[in-house]
């Protein structure tokens, strides 16, 4: 009985610490994986950590992170010990009442913090604008900017403003401990109250301040939601460029990314423990030997006289590096012309950037959001200060219509020339004023040949019971309707309720007969790949991507027509570069850039020769020839694109009547 | 030790409109030894901490040596400080501790002839003046260790070192004995009076207990509700109390209401007693004070009063016996045993009794019926460390 309690209890903990732990080393174990899936081992390597140090995004992301962590450290370490000191000399009744409102903060939901800071930077900068013009009008000695951005420094004021609050917490403590008496005695003895400060005070709650500096460090490093809603569009730490890599799959190369980040908090913290654990056993013993002899020698040499030129000499050449660093960093920044770019995770070849950068010395910012309606949202609430966004055609339209775009100058994009007629004057920017297409794909049925036998024509298999259990349908109400008004014979742009509605109940049905597995964004690449599900629907490029980790997946585009659609480059209304902004899209739009970024993303360019010379430029690159069905779903011939429909921008009340039923669906 | 040193004139201190010291007027000799006593929350500390310079009066003036000091900050005065608990730094050692307050200080460099270029201390001397402090305070081999690894009296007399290699013109002593065990108490206390007569320097001590104050001070202040009460020798305050607060405090006192019939004649329950004192109106209403150990006991037929005894404590040297006349409860410390509900007479000489005039205190001290309690906190040496007047209790 008593045995079998303790089995019980063993397993149990196991259990508890596999759940706990299993994610994170299935993480670590796959990021050595030698190919790009994340199910399928196929051998040790090193591959995806090398790559992560030449990956110049998610090294300048590292720089920025650790730029920011370690200012935003220094600076709230100093401010919230004075605070904390502060805090102390007060009253016991206020103390307790700032103590309390020191704390919510950290209580506080890390978005709400995130989109608070970023209301209050953009009404900020709508006040600064005015007061800036104001001043600039009544003198003309200093020229006030009168256009204040989102960036480096209100993603530093919001980790120093979440980060002050871990300091006093920490330094607290170690003042309530410290003898009162302490300051009143070492001011009896000669000292002034700084003098008190740096002799008395700091040793005391040194450790404090240590713990509460590495705490902090920590939340920095660790901290994405409100570094998202703050960074605005010039810089991006770790956690932003991770979490937009992901937009289209986990690889590998997030894995070492994680593995490595892991490894870093973990370190802090581990640091953070000892530290403490090591204090407290040493306020238990007598205290006999602290130091290591070699630490007592250097500490005893520091203090004789000659020894303080030494210490003030390095101090003073510490400061400096410091002092160097951030003017380096904002020197660059300011000195030399820039373009923010946002466009989607995974969707170019970042050589192109080097290259970019290299040709014309204008630097990159390469952000990256998640989904038209994400971007939309960012430039919206006036976070995402872009100059060159990549939207999908429906939502260029809506821009176009809210007057959120700049017309281009052509004269500027000569390449847009090469640009494949077909894609020209397209319904979402008729008269082609505001666009230069980025890229264009298809919309079809993914299927697993070993296990549905017969080919797929028909969307009709989206709402088949008898593959009921195996079909992946879209998380996003847009999508899914689409299969069934494409089943329907619908237009896809469709304002009719009656057809709406029939629409929706198809789906509705097939939900309630078990045809879906589940509703799947990009989880779909899991699934498929994995062989856990037969059906899904999705984008022909991911299909490509797929194919190379599961050969029996197959793409139809079904005999009803589907759905293509076409992102292309625009600039944003006011752009502060616009200039450029139409280098980087002249030289995106040119036939070899495109070349590169057609190999890289699997989606077709709508360059001309880019398109026709495709073929060509695989076969020296990889020394085999293009499958010529391959390069079919890839960039779906004439006849099949034009059995397809764009989607256009919906009315609001149709896009009212998509929020009702997609909730009355229940997913 | 004629030589006025220090003055506080017409000192007041409020906390948030709550007055902590009314009108504080005092005056220090050179090389005394005075000591502020005083229950919790009388104002001692805070006056302590006025002549320190951590606070800073409402009003009134600190003269030291007849200057005007209310605004020298606490680094600039020629006094020095031992702290409730101490208040070592535990960052440093012995060595460090004692030579702080000598590493801070600069003096003019003899090298230069306008003697404007200041200089430290050179180590040496620091080295050679530590060492001395150490053996004055019996110290010697302990420099290196951590304050935490020293017992409590070592702290202490680490704090008075630390305080006395600065070669203060006044040494300020803030309950310096009241975390340490009687014995040791009253070990430091002759210590510490060793050290004011080999030092030769001034001394204000502040303390709650009276024992101690009597032991050591060569002038006593008594404080309560942030006035003095009395100034005087121990003698002075034990023998001649003011008033009944002053009688209660020091020493045990049966108080009791009395009438002063004419000089040297004072009537009590009725009956008229020969004491020695005058001065007042004939008839005015006044306390009597009779110390216990004053009284003698005799036969009831000899006795000028009669009572009963309603306790019995033997305390080793002698017994304390509680007495009950017609309901006023009396203490009185005697070598004869006396058992419970004994009827016994007792005598008062005149140099037993002393009579005071009526004030705020009248009624308030000096009847033993609530005796037990009273009694217990008699000899708490740990009686609660004063967390006084300055409200940031912890």
């Amino acid at each position: 009985m008593k045995k079998g309690n303790f089995v019980f209890n063993r397993v149990f903990t196991v259990l508890v610490f596999l759940f706990l732990y299993a994610p994170i080393l299935l993480l670590i174990v796959f990021s050595f994986n030698k190919g790009n899936s994340n199910i399928v081992w196929s051998g040790f390597s090193l591959d995806w950590y090398r790559k992560l140090f030449s990956d110049r995004l998610i090294m300048q992301s590292v720089y920025t992170t650790l730029l920011v962590s370690l200012l935003a450290t220094a600076i709230a370490t100093f401010a919230g010990t004075f605070a904390a000191i502060g805090f102390h000399a007060l009253r016991r009744r206020s103390r307790n009442v700032l103590t309390t409102v020191n704390n919510i903060p950290m209580m506080n939901a890390d978005i709400v913090t995130g989109v608070a800071m970023c209301l209050f930077f953009v009404a900020f900068f709508g006040l600064w604008t005015d007061f800036a013009v104001w001043f600039n009008g009544i003198q003309d000695v200093i020229e006030l900017p009168t256009r204040l951005t989102l960036g480096f420094g209100t993603l530093l004021i919001a980790h120093v403003s979440f980060n002050i609050p871990y300091v006093i917490l920490s330094v607290s403590p170690k003042l309530r401990q410290m003898d009162k008496n302490l300051v009143d005695a070492a001011m009896d003895l000669g000292c002034t109250w700084m003098q008190a400060f740096w002799k008395v005070i700091l040793p005391e709650i040194k450790p404090g301040i240590i713990s509460g500096a590495l705490t902090a460090f920590t939340m920095s490093v660790d901290d994405f939601i409100i570094s998202y809603f703050t960074a605005g569009s010039s810089s991006s730490t770790l956690a932003m460029t991770i979490y937009g890599m992901t937009k289209k799959r986990v690889t590998p190369e997030i894995n070492a990314i994680s593995t490595l980040l892991f490894f870093t908090v973990l370190l802090l913290l581990v640091i953070v423990n000892v530290r403490e654990a090591r204090l407290e056993r040493l306020g238990k013993q007598q205290p006999a030997v602290r130091r290591s002899p070699t630490v007592e020698k250097l500490s005893a040499a520091l203090s004789t006289p000659r020894g303080k030129w030494v210490r003030w000499g390095g101090t003073a050449s510490l400061a400096c590096i410091f002092v160097a660093a951030v003017a380096l960093l904002t020197g660059a920044t300011n000195a030399q012309p820039v373009v923010n770019v946002c466009s989607w995770g995974e969707y170019i070849d970042e050589s192109l950037i080097t290259q970019f950068e290299e040709e014309t010395g204008i630097i990159v910012n390469y952000q990256t959001a998640e989904s038209n309606e994400a971007l939309y949202s960012l430039l919206k609430s006036g976070a995402g200060d872009y100059d060159v966004v990549t939207p999908s055609d429906y939502m260029i339209s809506q821009l176009i219509e809210e007057d959120m775009l700049e017309e281009l100058d052509y004269s500027n994009i000569p390449n847009f020339q090469l640009i494949d007629d077909r894609f020209k004057n397209l319904p979402y920017d008729p008269e082609n004023k505001y666009t230069v297409p980025y890229a264009w794909g298809t919309v079809g049925i993914i299927y697993n040949t070993t296990m549905i036998e017969e080919p797929i024509t028909s969307w009709s298999a989206m709402f088949d019971t008898q593959y009921a259990g195996n079909v992946l349908m879209f998380r996003n109400s847009r999508d899914a309707m689409a299969t069934a008004l494409l089943y329907l014979g619908y237009s896809l742009n469709t304002t009719d309720e009656g057809e709406l509605r029939e629409a929706f109940q198809l789906l509705a049905d097939a939900k309630k007969n078990g045809v879906y597995q589940s509703f799947v964004m990009d989880e779909i690449y899991q699934k498929l790949e994995g062989g856990n599900a037969a059906i899904g629907a999705y984008y022909a490029g991911d299909y490509l991507t797929m194919l190379e980790n599961n050969e029996d997946l197959a793409f139809v585009v079904p005999e009803e027509g589907s759905n293509w659609f076409m992102d292309a480059m625009c600039v944003l209304k006011d752009a502060p570069h616009k200039a450029e902004a139409e280098a980087w899209i002249n030289f995106i739009a040119s036939t070899d850039a495109s070349l590169a970024n057609m190999d890289y993303i699997w989606y077709a360019s709508p360059n001309k020769e880019a398109l026709e010379q495709y073929p060509a430029y695989y076969e020296e690159e990889y020394d085999e020839p293009l499958d010529p069905e391959i390069y079919e779903i890839m960039a779906a011939p004439a006849e099949v694109l034009d059995q397809c429909e764009a989607y256009l921008v919906l009315p609001a009340e149709t896009r009212r009547l998509y929020n009702t039923l997609w909730t009355e669906l229940g997913i | 030790m004629s030589k006025e040193l220090i003055r506080l004139r017409d000192l007041c201190m409020a906390y948030d409109n709550e007055p902590v010291l009314n009108n504080i007027n005092l005056y220090i000799n050179d090389k005394e030894f005075l000591t502020l006593l005083g229950p919790s929350g009388c104002g001692k500390t805070t006056t302590l901490r006025i002549i320190g310079g951590f606070v800073t009066p409402t009003s009134g003036d600190v003269l030291f040596d007849g200057v005007r000091i209310n605004d020298v900050p606490p680094y600039q005065r020629q006094i020095n400080t031992v702290f409730q608990k101490y208040a070592l730094f535990p960052h440093l050692n012995v060595f460090e501790n004692i030579a702080f307050g000598l590493r801070m200080q600069k003096r003019p460099d003899p090298s230069d002839p306008t003697g404007k270029r200041m200089m430290k201390i050179p180590e040496e001397e620091i080295r050679e003046r530590v060492m001395e402090m150490l053996e004055v305070i019996s110290l010697k081999g302990f420099e290196n260790r951590r304050p935490d690894a020293l017992s409590g009296g070592q702290q202490q007399r680490v704090a008075i070192a630390r305080a006395l290699v600065n070669k203060p013109k006044v040494l300020l002593l803030d309950e310096p004995l009241g975390a340490l065990d009687l014995k040791l108490r009253k070990d430091m206390q002759i210590e510490l009076k060793r050290i004011q007569q080999q030092v030769g320097i001034t001394f204000i001590y502040v303390t709650h207990d009276q024992e101690e104050a009597l032991t050591m001070s060569d002038t006593i202040v008594v404080m309560d509700k942030g006035s003095i009460q009395q100034i005087g020798t121990p003698e002075d305050i034990y023998n001649e109390p003011k008033n009944a607060f002053v009688a209660d405090f020091i020493g045990e006192s049966n108080i009791i209401d009395g009438v002063m019939v004419r000089d040297k004649l004072v009537q009590m329950y009725g009956k008229q007693f020969p004491c020695l004192d005058g001065g007042f109106a004939e008839n005015e209403p006044v306390d009597v004070v009779i110390r216990p150990e004053d009284i003698d006991i005799v036969p009831v037929e000899q006795g000028q009063l009669t009572g009963t005894v309603t306790n019995v404590t033997f305390k080793g040297m002698q017994y304390d016996i509680i007495v009950d006349f017609r309901g006023f409860k009396w203490l009185i410390q005697t070598t004869d045993h006396s058992p419970v509900g004994a009827r016994i007479g007792i005598k008062l000489d005149p140099d037993s009794i002393h009579v005071m005039k009526k004030s705020a205190y009248s009624g308030m001290f000096g009847d033993y019926s609530s005796f037990s309690e009273e009694y217990d906190e008699l000899d708490d040496a740990s009686l609660a460390l004063d967390e006084e007047e300055s409200g940031d209790e912890e």
